[in-house]
């Protein structure tokens, strides 16, 4: 086994974690025993039915919630022992968000929700305008910056929450359910940003759906069930449509509860 | 079962109806403690020394009882319009799920009574304990000494605070049923997502706004300062007071309406400040609140302000009463006596065929002996002790002080007046006196021989005017003495009966001006001629004073008493039968001094009640706006925390927010007072040196403790709601 260092570190190394929710005798398991490694410049799928823990997965990586057990490595620091301080300074240099609903602030221009994480930062009001500019014109919301959220549509909500993440040169952005409130027109728009982030800015993406299509945008899928990972599938070199028909496929396997919510 | 569920809303919906549990009970408490005053006056030994006071102050607190349910529903009203927004969405949902309007009806009125009814029990109990408290309050205020001190409960009080909290639940439960009765579902329902919508004003408009409602109350201080209070009641002074008044409280407006696009404009032109930490979310928050509650702003600096300068100034008077009432009653007793002038007699002789009596009037033409027209006077008047009220018999030293009014017997015009002087050293007339008596009828004249008997008798040194001198005395305020001591101090030459007269000092004797005791100057202005020179002029008697000491085995008890007796005011007459003059005035120093105490302490309580109401339900308001702007802002900040900021940090914007949104109002209206308080200084200098120093502390502790408490618990409040918005998990 090679020694978790500084260089040479994986960017994300899960080793067995669990989380249990509630009370001893009204007690929900929600992870049980999961444990994946995430290279530099994956791109991720997490998939399973409503209820499986996708979520929490995310949540506990994040450390938006605090696992029951196991430990989170990010570049070989576990951050499961970070006090509140250091947690907070975590999620502003490392991670991204993107989730279901945009979770953009009402009171800020388009302008500002993506400069915060920079702003909370500290980074110069000269750096921060300019890559706000640049990252904006990336993912095509340049002639929005000057509007406020609620005059966006829900695509391009989502396209700024994505811009918000990214414009911190995140080792890992977590985008969960991100194509959950788009028609698929945008829901197309917006995965082929993530995948421009990940191909052309070797971003590490980690990403829960439970649309087969969004999936097979990613690299490899892990599939969840009850808490576990069931399976998980690689793409290798194959096009995106023969990966889609493998995914369905094991969707397919998976059965039962799990189709229909797929 | 509604009740089930009304009770279970309210303990879950318990921190917004925490704040309006707290409001109304605060309400109730200071409603029922300020209702309890006339028993309290009874317990402090006030009415022993003072029997009017307790009907007095009762009389006025009933008054304000009724200000003061008017603020308090307005307050309940507005706190449960906070808690009605937040819940339209519940409100919606039972419909949805089957419940008749009615039910949806009884379960709200259910919990407003629950909470009602909890701030009733609570607010009693606390009014109970502060009453008691207020009674050793009352007692130091009115100076007297708790006789028997017991527990006690007013019933009339409490009654008066059910009235009025069930007349406030009667409004209140209106204003919801018209809620629930009007609302469509679909707008119910969709209560939560209309309010995210945040209007947003040009920024540039409001900076142009906020710039123009500073110079609107630019513009209202220079017209204040310049043409003073109308106290005349002249028209137009009242239409230009008007006008400055509506000047400055449409640029407080203005100014609340445009401070928010002014603050945003003024701090994104400092980049590295606007582009920094949470300042933009601090910022925008602020804007996107000040636009909805601006004109509530507004009105609370407007309250503030009338606080400040009505506490302020209460408290003041009752210091410049305390600062001269010792000058003011210089010896133990003094009585006057008021002649007729020639035009009143004349007037009063030709009203006689209507009356009547028979009395014939007449100009005195000497003074009368007020020690011997005393005895006259009959003490104890139908009872066996009834005897001549005989002032020799309780008199140590003594002194009369004959005054002449300054207009001579054929002619029109006062050989020295107010208005002369002012002209002579070119200042204008002292605010206040434009249209007095003062200005156009002159001053008292009193001859040198006189002064000086006065003088011996308080153990001054006597004054030489030889021919031609003169000096002017006076125990009045600033703005008065003022001109006179420019007057002396520029030497200026009076033309008085054909004789040029120079003064002979060179500022007004303040401590050798009072001829009789009284809580405030009422020498306006007496000048010292020589002998010869009055006796030439002609002039009528006006008044004529009477000080007094006891004698040394007489004390002040048993002298106060002789003069407090009950008796008989005869008429004071001529050799020929004639009547020339009246009893006016007659004081005790005991007697000044009770006054005083008692008029300090009913201003003084007064203040304190209205500034305490005033700021307490100006405060309560900024709380309840506070705290649903936090409620409303959850999701946002648990934003900030997913995105990696310490809930310090969040918890540090939320402050800076709140403090913005207390002090602004709060500065504003000090600089209102201020203003204000500076005309009103001016004004009430007539009649004393009104001071402020001394009583600014209260005031200023009264502010810190109300206002700056609903601060602290507000924050404090606030920084927990944060806490837990940022520890909820994103609900995926
Ligand atoms: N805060 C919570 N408290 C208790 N149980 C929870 C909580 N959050 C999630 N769960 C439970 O954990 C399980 C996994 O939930 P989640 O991760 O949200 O599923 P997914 O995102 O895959 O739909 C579910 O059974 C859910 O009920
Ligand atoms: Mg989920």
């Amino acid at each position: 086994m090679k020694t978790a260092g500084a260089n040479g570190a994986p960017v994300l190394e899960v080793r067995h974690i669990e989380k249990v929710y509630g009370t001893r005798n009204n007690a929900t398991h929600a992870l049980r025993d999961v444990s994946f490694t995430v290279e530099e410049g994956d791109f991720i799928g997490i998939m399973g039915a409503s209820g499986s823990g996708k979520s929490t997965l995310l949540n506990c990586i994040s450390t938006i919630d605090a696992v029951t057990s196991g430990t989170v490595l990010v570049h070989g620091t576990d951050v499961t022992r970070l006090k509140a301080k250091k947690l907070a300074r975590f999620r502003r240099e490392q991670l991204g968000f993107i989730f279901q609903d945009s979770n953009l602030l009402d009171t800020l221009t388009v302008r500002e929700n993506i400069a915060l994480p920079l702003t909370i930062s500290r980074v110069p009001a000269h750096d921060v305008l300019i890559r706000v500019e640049e990252v904006a014109r990336r993912l095509g919301i340049a002639e929005t910056l000057e509007k406020y959220p609620y005059q966006l549509s829900g695509g391009q909500q989502q396209r700024v929450a994505a811009a918000r993440a990214l414009v911190t040169d995140p080792a890992i952005i977590m985008a969960d359910e991100p194509t959950g409130a788009l028609d698929s027109k945008n829901a197309r728009l917006l995965l082929e940003s993530l995948e421009t982030m990940n191909e052309r800015y070797r971003a590490t993406v980690l990403m829960v759906t439970h649309d087969s299509f969004a999936a097979s945008y990613t690299h490899r899928v892990l599939f969840i069930r009850d808490g576990r990972i069931f399976t998980e599938l690689r793409r290798g070199d194959a096009p995106r449509q023969a990966f889609f028909e493998r995914i369905m496929e094991v969707v397919a396997m998976m059965g039962g509860d799990g189709s229909d919510a797929l | 079962m509604l009740c089930k569920i009304a009770w279970g809303n309210v303990r879950r919906a318990g921190k917004d109806y925490l704040i309006y549990l707290l409001t109304l009970t605060l309400a109730v408490t200071v409603f029922y403690a300020f209702n309890t005053i006339s028993i309290q006056v009874d317990l402090a030994g006030v009415s022993e020394q003072n029997s009017g006071m307790g009907d007095l102050l009762g009389g006025v607190i009933s008054g304000l009882t009724v200000f003061l349910a008017v603020v308090m529903g307005f307050l309940m009203v507005y706190a449960n319009n906070f808690i009605m927004k937040r819940r339209k969405k519940e409100f919606g949902l039972y419909q949805v799920l089957g419940m008749s309007r009615g039910q949806v009806a009884r379960i709200m009125t259910l919990e407003t009574l629950f909470v009602s009814l909890a701030a009733l029990v609570l607010g009693i109990i606390c009014g109970l304990a502060l009453s008691q408290v207020m009674v050793f309050f009352t007692a130091s205020i009115f100076k007297t000494q708790i006789a028997d001190f017991h527990f006690f409960f007013s019933l009339e009080a409490f009654c008066t605070t059910v009235g009025c909290l069930a007349a406030i639940f009667v409004v209140t439960l209106i204003f919801n049923l018209r809620v629930v009765a009007r609302a469509k579902v679909i707008d119910l329902m969709g209560a939560g997502r209309k309010n995210e919508i945040i209007r947003v004003r040009n920024p540039w408009l409001s900076a142009a706004i906020f710039i123009a409602g500073i110079a609107a109350i630019g513009v209202a201080y220079v017209r204040l300062l310049d043409q003073g209070l109308p106290y005349d009641g002249q028209p137009e002074g009242m239409r230009d007071f008007l006008i400055t008044t509506v000047t400055v409280v449409v640029g407080t407006i203005l100014m609340f309406y445009g401070l928010s696009g002014f603050l945003l404009k003024a701090l994104q032109g400092v980049r590295g400040l606007y582009w920094r930490g949470l300042n933009m979310v601090t910022m925008r928050q602020l804007a996107a609140k000040v636009n909805t509650v601006s004109m509530s702003m507004a009105v609370i600096a407007m309250i503030l302000f009338l606080a400040i300068t009505s506490v302020t100034t209460g408290m003041s008077l009752a210091d410049t009463m305390n600062n001269t009432v010792e000058r003011g009653t210089p010896v133990d007793y003094t009585r006057c006596l008021v002649y007729w002038g020639p035009r009143s007699v004349a007037e009063m002789n030709s009203r006689k065929a209507y009356a009547e009596d028979d009395v014939v009037y007449a100009v005195a033409t000497g003074p009368v002996d007020m020690m011997a027209a005393g005895k006259n006077d009959i003490m104890n008047p139908d009872t066996p002790e009834a005897k001549p009220f005989d002032l020799a018999s309780i008199a140590g030293s003594y002194v009369q002080v004959d005054a002449f009014d300054s207009t001579p017997r054929d002619g029109d015009h006062p050989v020295v007046s107010l208005g002369d002087l002012c002209e002579a050293v070119d200042m204008p007339l002292p605010a206040g006196t434009e249209n007095s008596d003062m200005t156009t009828l002159g001053l008292m004249v009193i001859d040198e021989s006189t002064y000086n008997k006065y003088l011996r008798f308080r153990g001054m040194e006597p004054i030489e005017l030889g021919e031609n001198g003169y000096t002017i005395t006076s125990d009045m305020g600033a703005t008065v003495n003022d001109v006179y001591n420019k007057v002396l101090g520029e030497g200026i030459k009076l033309e008085i009966g054909g004789r040029a007269l120079t003064p002979v000092q060179d500022r007004v004797p303040e401590d050798a001006s009072t001829f009789q005791n009284a809580m405030m100057g009422m020498n306006s202005g007496t000048i010292v001629l020589p002998d010869d020179l009055v006796a030439s002029l002609n002039l009528p008697l006006y008044y004529s004073y009477l000080m007094l000491n006891y004698a040394d085995g007489v004390s002040v008890e048993e002298g106060d008493a002789y003069v407090a007796a009950p008796r008989t005011y005869s008429d004071v007459l001529n050799e020929a039968g004639e009547s020339i003059a009246g009893w006016g005035t007659e004081a005790s120093r005991t007697v000044t001094y009770e006054s005083v105490d008692s008029m300090n302490g009913l201003i003084s309580y007064l203040a304190i009640y209205i500034g305490f109401v005033l700021v307490l339900a100006c405060a309560a308001i900024l709380t309840i706006q506070q705290l649903s702007g936090v409620a409303e802002a959850g999701a946002n900040y648990r934003i900030l925390s997913e995105l990696g900021t310490a809930t310090d940090q969040i918890a540090h914007s939320v402050l800076a927010q709140q403090t913005i949104f207390f002090l602004f109002p709060l500065v504003v209206g000090i600089a209102h007072a201020m203003v204000a308080l500076k005309v009103i200084i001016e004004l009430v200098a007539l009649f004393g040196g009104m001071s402020i120093g001394g009583t600014v502390g209260l005031t200023t502790l009264i502010f810190v403790v109300a206002y700056g408490g609903y601060f602290c618990v507000t924050y404090l409040m606030s920084r927990g709601m944060v806490h837990e918005a940022t520890l909820a998990r994103h609900a995926a």
